[in-house]
């Protein structure tokens, strides 16, 4: 059987943990729209124990273990979790800041676009922002030594590109694209809401009794 | 017709009482409530003919031409309720369609050519208000109510837009045009209003209606998602705020019933190499052989070079480059000549003390390869002069193999 580029590329981008997207990896999503092609993609996986599963958005594609009997692959499970779990308030840090930067009740959503020149200027003229960065600057995964506004803007997205987060968008240089791995990231967190009887946002759930009341 | 200041006066009278004006023709269907208090207005616009009254127990009602004054003038408004006048509009039309058809049966021909032209005049206001209607729903799509910017208000507007939607779109469907057709008689102009125009605006406000009621659907759904991941952000905010030093975990967890969204890989990678025992892979790796030699031999001309260099001169007569010396070697060199010219007497040398004591970072079997390629490689005469035990262990499989472990060297007239 000839060899098929695409879906080795597809196919080595799940195996490794990569979140198909169409920001990050538009050309193995584009793939994956076929149902033949999923099917194929799928019938590969099944063999060494994998599936592919889509977030609950429906349009981004993850690996995942078709029998977790195995300890092994409940071992593999349980790390990716503390991966996540590990860097989790230093995210919720950064969503937040996006959203005080963007004066937008809306967290990042895969295909918002990040404008580095916008980011500093507000942070810049903004000391609570300022602040919060600073703090952000200070956790893993976005710990950096730079002491300017505009390094630590740059390390911080620079951080989420390698993770997978975001990607450079256009050929400015300054301007990143949210992808796809966000939904996983919310479909965590979540399920840590749901798991950790974590409460929703303050002030809001009155308000939504008096509203459905 | 009024002379100049007639016409003044009564364009001050609608300024001056313009809010009792606006709120009969928008709120109360061009009526003026007949209170004490609005004797005075209701008198005046009589005097100027903007208001009629035939029965004292009416109320009155404002001119015609006033209202298409009002009309005109409060258009945007009418937008914004235009399934209330769309709905308005339509019930008029059926009754003065009832009135040409008695009219018509009372060979009433005055009455029929006023209510031909009431009729016409009507259903161009419908067309009008139709399209208006559609034309709504479309600037809140545009818009994205991103005018709005609590989210909770913004999904309580979209709410609305889509009641809006479905009611007029019900209401669309409500209207029978050729039931009215039937009764339009002969006239050709009002018949292609009715058979023609409004069937052809109705249907283009439908398809308009359909697509916004989808649209409008479809950014509710996103909206409430915004709204959920909000609250799913500020949640994790004040946890950590009150919690500090949280850490979720799923150590207790048995997984046998993993959640999806934990369901994820850890990273595999998948590598290969070039497949060197197949024939007819030959021609590509030979190629990519030689094309990492020519990567290679190019790889220091990758280095940055100044942007300006005056000259370069090469092979310089009487030029001396040194080349910095091999630790090992040096240290070599002078324990050779140490056993050739030493006055070491009966004394020995051990390989593996010397190097311990040689500060060199080379591994003990290297070390000793290194110093027996050396040996080897000295002149005969100074070969006899050194003496070299070899302490070994013989391989227990294969009996003709020895482990050397380490050099001991003497001068050789010593022994």
């Amino acid at each position: 059987m000839p060899s098929n580029p695409l879906f080795e590329q597809t196919v080595t981008a799940l195996m490794a943990g990569e979140v198909i997207c169409e920001y990050r990896f538009p050309d193995c999503y584009t793939y994956l729209l076929k149902t033949e092609h999923r099917q194929r993609v799928a019938d590969f996986l099944d063999q060494i124990n994998r599936t592919l599963r889509t977030t609950s958005s429906r349009d981004t594609w993850v690996c995942a273990y078709q029998d977790l009997s195995a300890p092994e692959a409940k071992e593999a499970v349980r790390q990716q979790f503390r991966e996540v779990a590990n860097h989790l308030e230093a995210f919720v840090q950064f969503l937040r800041l996006v959203m005080n930067i963007e004066t937008t009740d809306r967290p990042i959503a895969p295909g918002d676009h990040l404008k580095e020149g916008r980011m500093i200027d507000r942070v810049s003229n903004v000391p609570t922002l300022a602040d919060k960065l600073r703090s952000l600057s200070e956790k893993k995964p976005f710990q950096n030594k730079r002491s300017d506004v505009a390094g630590r803007i740059r390390a911080v997205l620079d951080a989420l590109v390698v993770k997978g987060y975001l990607v450079r968008f256009g050929t400015s240089g300054s301007v990143y694209q949210a992808t796809g791995k966000w939904t996983w990231m919310y479909d965590v967190m979540t399920f840590i809401q749901t798991h950790e009887g974590i409460h929703a946002g303050t002030g809001d759930d009155e308000e939504e009794q008096l509203r459905l009341a | 017709m009024a002379r100049s200041d007639d016409a003044q006066k009564t364009l001050r009278l609608i300024a001056a009482y313009s809010e009792e004006i606006l709120e009969a023709h928008l709120s109360r269907g061009n009526c003026l409530p007949d209170t004490e208090e609005n004797q005075g207005l209701i008198e005046r616009l009589k005097h100027h003919r903007l208001a009629w009254q035939i029965d004292e127990d009416e109320d009155p009602r404002l001119n015609k031409d006033l209202v298409k004054l009002l009309n005109h003038i409060t258009e945007s408004d009418r937008r914004r309720w235009a399934n209330e006048q769309v709905d308005t509009l339509w019930r008029e039309l059926t009754e003065l369609f009832e009135q040409y058809r008695k009219a018509r049966a009372n060979v009433s021909l005055p009455d029929q050519d006023r209510l031909e032209g009431e009729i016409k005049e009507h259903l161009h206001l419908l067309i009008e208000d139709i399209r208006g209607a559609t034309e709504t729903f479309s600037a809140y799509l545009n818009s994205g109510f991103s005018y709005i910017t609590d989210l909770e208000l913004r999904i309580r507007q979209n709410e609305h837009a889509i009641d809006r939607a479905g009611r007029l779109t019900a209401l669309f469907g409500s209207f029978n045009i050729q039931e009215l057709a039937d009764q339009a008689g002969s006239d050709p102009f009002l018949k292609r209003l009715l058979l023609k125009y409004l069937p052809a605006t109705l249907e283009e406000g439908r398809r308009n209606l359909s697509y916004a009621l989808n649209q409008l659907r479809v950014m509710l759904v996103r909206l409430r998602e915004d709204q959920r991941l909000n609250r799913l952000v500020g949640g994790f905010e004040t946890h950590y705020q009150n919690n500090p030093g949280y850490t979720p975990s799923i150590d207790h967890l048995d997984l046998e019933a993993c959640p999806p969204p934990l369901n994820t890989v850890s990273p595999f990678q998948m590598n290969a190499i070039g497949d060197i025992y197949d024939p007819v892979d030959d021609e590509a790796l030979i190629d990519l052989a030689a094309s990492a030699r020519i990567v290679d031999e190019m790889a220091p001309q990758e280095s940055p070079t100044p942007d300006s260099v005056p000259s370069v001169d090469f092979d310089v007569d009487g030029e001396v480059v040194e080349e910095p010396e091999d630790p090992v070697a040096v240290v070599i060199d002078d324990l050779i000549r140490y056993l050739l010219d030493g006055d070491i007497g009966d004394r020995e040398l051990c390989a593996s003390e010397v190097l311990i004591n040689s500060d060199l970072d080379i591994a003990l079997p290297e070390w000793l390869a290194t110093l027996s390629a050396e040996l080897d490689a000295l002149t005969g005469p100074d070969q006899a002069m050194i003496d070299i035990q070899y302490h070994h262990e013989q391989d227990p499989v294969y009996p003709d193999n020895h482990f050397i472990y380490d050099l001991i060297l003497r001068q050789s007239h010593a022994g």
